[in-house]
């Protein structure tokens, strides 16, 4: 076990026990915040995908909802497709569903046909959006585009692709997203199913980053043109990376939309995509764990707070945001951590008071 | 068609005009400071509505909207970069993120004063109305022509302010070298603090112009801010001329794509466009040879 995650004696029974928090909550609570912890992993996930090309290569995408989205209509138009079907009475014969019969389409187009089976819609999702990520990578990284000209270029992408969304209502649902197709809102298997995605992508994480080839990875985000010239071509790690996160971000994406019952444009535009790289901000970049504890933070505050102060709320997170950029630029689990790396540290003598406090001012890992 | 698409051209000189006043500002600022400011497209929302507060409010028309909006703009541009960027110098993408909270904060507070609503802004009296295109029938409405005079005059003047003045000078040596400005004894800081204000307050005046063509809401800016960053990536940095095309590009581009198509589909092909270009020229347009140094 231990050879097998990487993680020592301690991190692993921590690990461990939180999976198993995680796995009883439902039990206890209500269906209501099992569904809704079930919508935060979404985002761990989401925001695990975000760490990996943020805060281990050093690429700021702000376009990386493009691929949540993108896996979330997916699988919202497979179900949908699947609920038309199965639902004859309310859709006729043809099962089409309500939004492409008000646009003026009078059968599904062929294209779309194969997405009525969800067992094919959703590896085809995921692959199409890897296929997505990689254009877009080839694009962006062969050509040297990087810190904030990329960022500016996925954000734009993002955008569009929301407008697109908006715009191809006969095929999308345009503004009003896909609603109103059979769920998996409420069942307790699914979340389990969720949770166990959510895992698995954790220990991929750290699988790429714990390796030599997350070695590289940091060493990119460090000094890309000094990784060129150690002969590493940075340009194909970077495609890579961004092309594993957004599968995994679709995979996110579509276990979302299948938990949740509605696909909206607002899935796929810059707001989410920026909200993302704020939870990994907030909890720690470089850290999967505080990009994990980051999304569930915000979201959970927003949550919990956004039904009574909706417009107060918005003004908390800009300020919070701000400060957290400023003063705890590693986030939340990156200052602890390197608390405890320095504790650690001097009370195994390894290293004097005044060397220890160095690690102080250099990222963690 | 033809004439269509001529009057479809001929508006989107006033598009052009907008994004020329909005990225002009926003040029000079990723050029000195090499930051991109997300809160650019809110500050062009506060524009808006400080002509909407003296429209409704003080019932001043339109024109003493232009210099109020650059003096308030410029202000709060002042602030953020002293109380904000300052904070992070030389973590550019730290910079992006931490302007984005600015960005929600100003959103968040103008929804608290104002309200989600839309408002309306009137254009000034003296500019209703349209004339004939000279040489065809064409109507064109006296407040296009107005936003494309005032962008030719704030093009001039920033051209002047650059080339013109030492402290304009001062500008154009932290951009090409900010290290070597400030061994000459350039006071940077202060370059940095001028730079921001400037550029915001021409957001401000971009957001007053915009006010009477497009409704004033809380989330207005966002749009245009997207299309003046991807100016910037197309035109390159350091030189006037560049945003100038990357300005006249994409306005154009997106007006007459928009009528031949659709919105989004222009959009669409003009993204593509810009991704093309930078593949052979990743600097953008024009752009003044750096040594690429800054990186190792």
């Amino acid at each position: 076990m231990i050879g097998l995650t990487g993680l020592s004696r301690s991190q692993l029974i921590i690990a461990l026990a939180v999976i198993a928090g995680f796995f009883v909550f439902p039990l206890y609570a209500g269906a209501f915040r099992t569904d809704q912890l079930g919508l935060f992993l979404c985002y761990v996930m989401f925001a695990l995908s975000l760490d990996l090309i943020w805060g281990f290569t050093g690429i700021l995408s702000l376009g990386n909802a493009i691929y949540f989205g993108g896996g979330a209509y997916f699988i919202g138009l497979a179900l949908k497709l699947q609920y038309a079907a199965t639902h004859a009475t309310r859709y006729g014969e043809g099962a089409i569903p309500d939004f492409m019969t008000w646009n003026g389409l009078t059968e599904i187009p062929r294209w779309m046909r194969p997405l009525r089976n969800v067992w094919f819609a959703a590896p085809a999702g995921v692959l199409a959006m890897g296929f997505l990520a990689f254009v877009f990578g080839v694009i962006t990284f062969k050509r040297h585009i990087y810190g904030v000209y990329c960022a500016v270029i996925t954000l734009a992408e993002s955008l569009i692709f929301e407008e697109l969304i908006i715009e191809k209502q006969a095929y999308t649902g345009g503004f009003n997203g896909i609603t109103d197709y059979d769920s998996y809102s409420g069942s307790l298997h699914f979340y389990w199913v969720i949770l166990a995605v959510t895992v698995f992508f954790f220990w991929l994480s750290r699988k790429l980053t714990t390796t030599h080839f997350g070695m590289v990875l940091r060493s990119i985000r460090e000094n890309e043109l000094r990784s060129e010239f150690f002969g590493f071509e940075v340009a194909n790690y970077k495609i890579f990376v961004f092309t594993v996160a957004a599968m995994m971000s679709a995979v996110a994406g579509g276990l979302y939309a299948a938990l949740n019952g509605i696909v909206s444009h607002q899935d796929i535009g810059p707001i989410l995509s920026i909200e993302g790289v704020i939870w990994v901000a907030v909890g720690g970049r470089g850290t999967l764990i505080g990009s994990m504890v980051g999304a569930i933070l915000v979201k959970g505050a927003q949550s919990l707070l956004s039904e009574q102060f909706a417009w107060i709320w918005d003004l908390l997170v800009g300020f919070m945001f701000i400060l957290i950029i400023v003063l705890m630029p590693d986030g939340i689990m990156g200052a602890l951590l390197r608390r405890a790396r320095r504790r650690r540290a001097i009370a195994a003598g390894r290293m004097p008071a005044y060397e220890a406090a160095r690690i102080e001012e250099t990222p963690t890992t | 068609m033809a004439e269509a698409v001529f009057a479809q051209f001929l508006t989107g000189f006033s598009i052009v005009a907008i994004l020329l006043i909005i990225s002009l500002g926003l040029a000079i600022i990723f050029g000195v400071m090499r930051v991109i400011n997300m809160a650019h497209g809110d500050f062009i929302m506060i524009g808006a509505y400080v002509a909407y507060v003296l429209q409704y409010y003080l019932h001043l028309n339109l024109f003493w909207a232009v210099p109020a909006a650059f003096v308030v703009l410029g202000l709060l541009g002042v602030v953020v970069e002293w109380g904000l960027i300052r904070q992070l110098y030389g973590r550019p993408l730290e910079t992006l993120l931490a302007t984005w909270g600015v960005s929600i904060i100003l959103q968040a507070g103008i929804r608290l004063t104002f309200g989600p609503e839309l408002r309306y802004v009137k254009a000034p009296d003296a500019l209703s109305g349209e004339f004939p295109v000279p040489g065809s029938n064409l109507p064109f409405p006296y407040f296009r022509l107005f936003i494309i005079v005032l962008a030719l005059v704030l093009l001039l003047m920033t051209y002047w302010l650059l080339y013109r003045t030492d402290l304009g000078m001062h500008v154009r040596a932290v951009n090409q070298n900010r290290a070597m400005a400030a061994v000459l004894g350039i006071d940077t800081r202060r370059i940095d603090s001028a730079v921001f204000a400037f550029g915001s307050g021409l957001a401000g005046i971009a957001g007053v112009v915009v006010a009477p063509i497009k409704t004033v809401s809380p989330i207005m800016g966002f749009k245009y801010a997207v299309d003046s960053y991807m100016v910037i990536v197309l035109g390159g940095v350091g030189r006037l001329a560049g945003t100038l095309a990357g300005a006249t590009v994409i306005g154009e581009g997106e007006t007459v794509l928009a009528f031949l198509f659709n919105n989004v589909i222009g959009e669409l092909l003009v993204f593509t466009m810009i991704v093309l270009v930078i593949r052979v020229f990743p600097q953008g347009l024009f752009t003044i040879q750096h040594r690429r140094t800054e990186n190792l």
